[in-house]
């Protein structure tokens, strides 16, 4: 025999599992600020790229408190955010301990993963062991992303398995067939080589030089007769800032010269290498610009490319580089995460993050990532340093939708 | 056949330079028996006294191979009149200059960067030339032409100090026998002195031409020289500078042939020789031959 329950009954039991289901998602105290936990370096390779995006969260976290902190929905409140950050000096093995402290003894509420592919090696791991998300802005290498994951995020650059993909299209367009890359023998520059391998080998082009170069290298003559022995139309380099200035002044000194010659970080820190390489050295140079050296006028989410240069000029006083970018970039999609997500959890925060995905445009372009934690967003276009009075200007060259100028191809010999 | 040549050509004058790199580290030990493991970050400093000079004061970086001498004294006195004497009085100055100069090392560092910053910073190409100088049809840029000039002329300098100065007699007489130099008379707390301040000065003017050889100088370049220093001294043979003139050709050599042949492995080149050395021949290419237990 079947009970009925009465209708004033059934109202009532809804009404109870209601408050009790919103007790349950404010059932945790709301925190008195929101821990975030980094790393950055100041000394080692990557300090200067470290500083400049630990400076840019740095900067973002100064704009929320200013505003009373982030709106955090599971709370339906506003909480300041406090940056709980370690100086790893650029090692592996120091940020290991760190980021451990960070999630063990800290207990930060969100991990955010240190510059670039190195640093965050050691954090991904470490992360997917405590069921902890890691926000990794600047970490792209191709094996961070090759599995599902609840636990990665890579925020505010391409994987490096999309990066090279125009610039290898730019190559087969200009109908360059004799390409020599070198690259250094890390996740980020390897992956980045091999893509774009992949790229020139289904266009019908293979590299006359393809050889990797320890991370550390940083004397290239000899290494640029080797591949001046090969003839190539192209030298195409991937490194970090440090090998780049290496190569690039190597070759101003070699006497030798390329048709297209390529490094990546003139195009996220232009200043950096244009202070030790010289702008004479870099001239007709292909690189990746990056934001703020080209802009995003419609953003869903925060400040346009233009908005972040002026407030960043204001508040600090210089101009921001990408680096800068990425880290403000990486606060403000931790804030719309916050904002999204239903529960104070770090599988909640993985699934806000999935929900902003394909819908959202910062400053840096759109933000897409895919279920391994692989940022499919934000490509870079392809451009080239042109002089202009006594420094450069940079002109996109490819796609031709995002143009603003024509190559000038083969470079002029200085 | 061309890139064989200058592959060869290349490591030769890398190596002379980096024999410079490597013969103060082995002076102060041959002398004392002290390990100076901050020897890296000495370098380091010749680099960035390189850059103030030509970047801050806008005159040649050849000024700053004088100006390391000067600093060498100014640092490098006091530091020998506070640490030396102690530590050769412990009984184990071997093992315990190993442990206190890597700890003033890391101290140069973080004042380095404290200084500087962490940038890399690098010398404007031109001001030892902006072109290149050939020999047998191969062309190499002028500032390792006057890394290898320089260095050639700072080893030829320490060989005439010890071959025609009394000074030098009784620096030799001490590397041979410490013991008995102090016996026969010599001062040897003097001669001790002056070549530690030499071996840091041979460090600083090695630093100036950095900058120009490894591309740029940062503060984080110091521990890694001082490996590389350590394995040159030990493939020449601990406690003889000429042996370090030989190891830093070998390495040289080791170096620019991995590079053009095998890129990827180029900087394994200084530790491969150490082991091989060390296993083949422990006390290095000019020691006395000697056979590991």
């Amino acid at each position: 025999m079947q009970i009925r329950m009465p209708k004033a009954m059934k109202a009532m039991a809804a009404a109870g599992a209601l408050t009790l289901s919103t007790l349950g998602a404010h059932a945790a105290t709301a925190p008195a600020e929101l821990k975030i936990g980094t790393l950055y370096a100041t000394s080692g390779p990557f300090a200067v790229a470290s500083q400049g995006q630990y400076e840019g969260l740095q900067f973002w976290a100064a704009a929320v408190n200013k505003d009373g902190g982030v709106f955090v929905k599971s709370f339906d409140k506003k909480i300041p955010v406090k940056i709980v950050a370690y100086d790893d000096q650029s090692s592996t093995s120091t940020a290991t301990t760190l980021y451990n402290q960070l999630i063990t003894q800290d207990k930060v509420d969100i991990l955010v993963a240190d510059f670039g592919s190195v640093l965050t090696s050691v954090a991904v791991p470490l992360a997917a062991e405590h069921h902890m998300l890691l926000i990794d802005p600047t970490g792209s290498g191709a094996n961070f992303f090759t599995k599902k994951t609840d636990y990665l995020a890579d925020v505010s650059i391409p994987s490096s398995t999309v990066w090279p993909v125009p610039l290898g299209k730019y190559v087969l367009q200009q109908k360059i067939k004799r390409v020599a890359i070198v690259y250094d023998a890390n996740d980020f520059d390897a992956s980045q080589a091999n893509t774009l391998k992949d790229v020139l080998v289904k266009g019908g082009v293979t590299p006359v030089y393809f050889h990797a170069v320890p991370t550390s290298e940083s004397n290239y003559t000899i290494l640029l007769h080797t591949v001046a022995a090969t003839n190539p139309d192209a030298v195409l380099e991937f490194g970090y800032a440090p090998n780049d200035i290496a190569f690039l002044r190597a070759l101003s000194q070699s006497g030798l010269h390329f048709n297209m010659t390529f490094t990546i970080f003139p195009g996220q820190l232009l200043s950096l290498i244009t202070k030790n390489v010289g702008a004479k050295a870099l001239a007709y140079t292909y690189t990746y610009p990056t934001p703020p050296l080209v802009k995003y006028d419609k953003v869903s989410y925060g400040m346009n490319t233009a908005q972040f240069v002026q407030a960043f000029q204001a508040a600090q006083h210089k101009e921001p580089n990408f680096l800068d970018s990425a880290g403000y970039n990486t606060g403000l999609i931790i804030q719309h995460m916050l904002d999204m997500a239903p529960k104070f959890e770090q599988l909640a925060f993985h699934q806000a993050l999935m929900d902003m995905s394909g819908k959202t445009t910062t400053l840096l372009g759109e933000f897409k990532i895919n279920e391994n934690g692989a940022q499919l967003g934000q490509p870079f276009p392809v451009a080239q340093l042109v002089p202009e009075g006594s420094g450069t200007k940079i002109v996109v060259v490819y796609p031709d939708d995002k143009a603003t100028g024509k190559a000038v191809y083969p470079a002029p010999k200085p | 056949m061309e890139l064989l040549e200058y592959a060869i050509i290349g490591g030769i004058l890398y190596g002379i330079f980096f024999s410079l790199v490597g013969i103060g580290l082995n002076l102060i030990f041959g002398v004392m028996r002290i390990i100076n493991l901050a020897h890296g970050q000495f370098i380091v400093l010749g680099g960035y006294t390189a850059w103030l000079v030509s970047r801050h004061f806008g005159l040649n970086p050849l000024w700053a191979v004088p100006l390391s001498i000067v600093g060498a004294v100014v640092i490098g006195w006091p530091l020998y009149r506070a640490v030396v004497p102690r530590l050769q009085r412990s009984g184990d100055p071997e093992m315990l200059s190993f442990i206190l100069f890597f700890g003033i090392g890391q101290i140069i560092e973080a004042l380095t960067v404290l200084a500087f910053g962490a940038d890399q910073r690098s010398l404007p190409s031109e001001a030892l030339g902006a072109g290149n100088i050939g020999v047998l049809g191969q062309q190499f840029p002028d500032s390792w032409w006057w890394a290898a000039a320089v260095s050639l002329a700072a080893i030829a300098g320490l060989w005439a100090y010890f071959s025609h100065t009394r000074l030098g007699y009784a620096t030799r007489a001490i590397m041979a026998n410490r013991d008995e130099a102090l016996a026969t008379g010599i001062d040897v707390h003097r001669v001790s002195s002056i070549a530690f301040v030499a071996g840091l000065a041979l460090a600083g003017i090695a630093g100036v031409f950095v900058p120009y050889l490894l591309g740029s100088v940062s503060p984080d370049l110091g521990n890694e020289l001082t490996t590389t220093s350590f394995a040159i001294v030990i493939i020449g043979s601990l406690g003889n500078p000429l042996g370090t003139v030989v190891g830093g050709l070998v390495f040289g050599l080791g170096t620019m042939l991995m590079q053009t042949y095998y890129s990827s492995w180029s900087n394994v080149v200084p530790y491969a020789l150490l082991l091989v050395i060390v296993l083949i021949r422990p006390s290095g290419l000019l020691g006395k031959a000697v056979r590991l237990a």
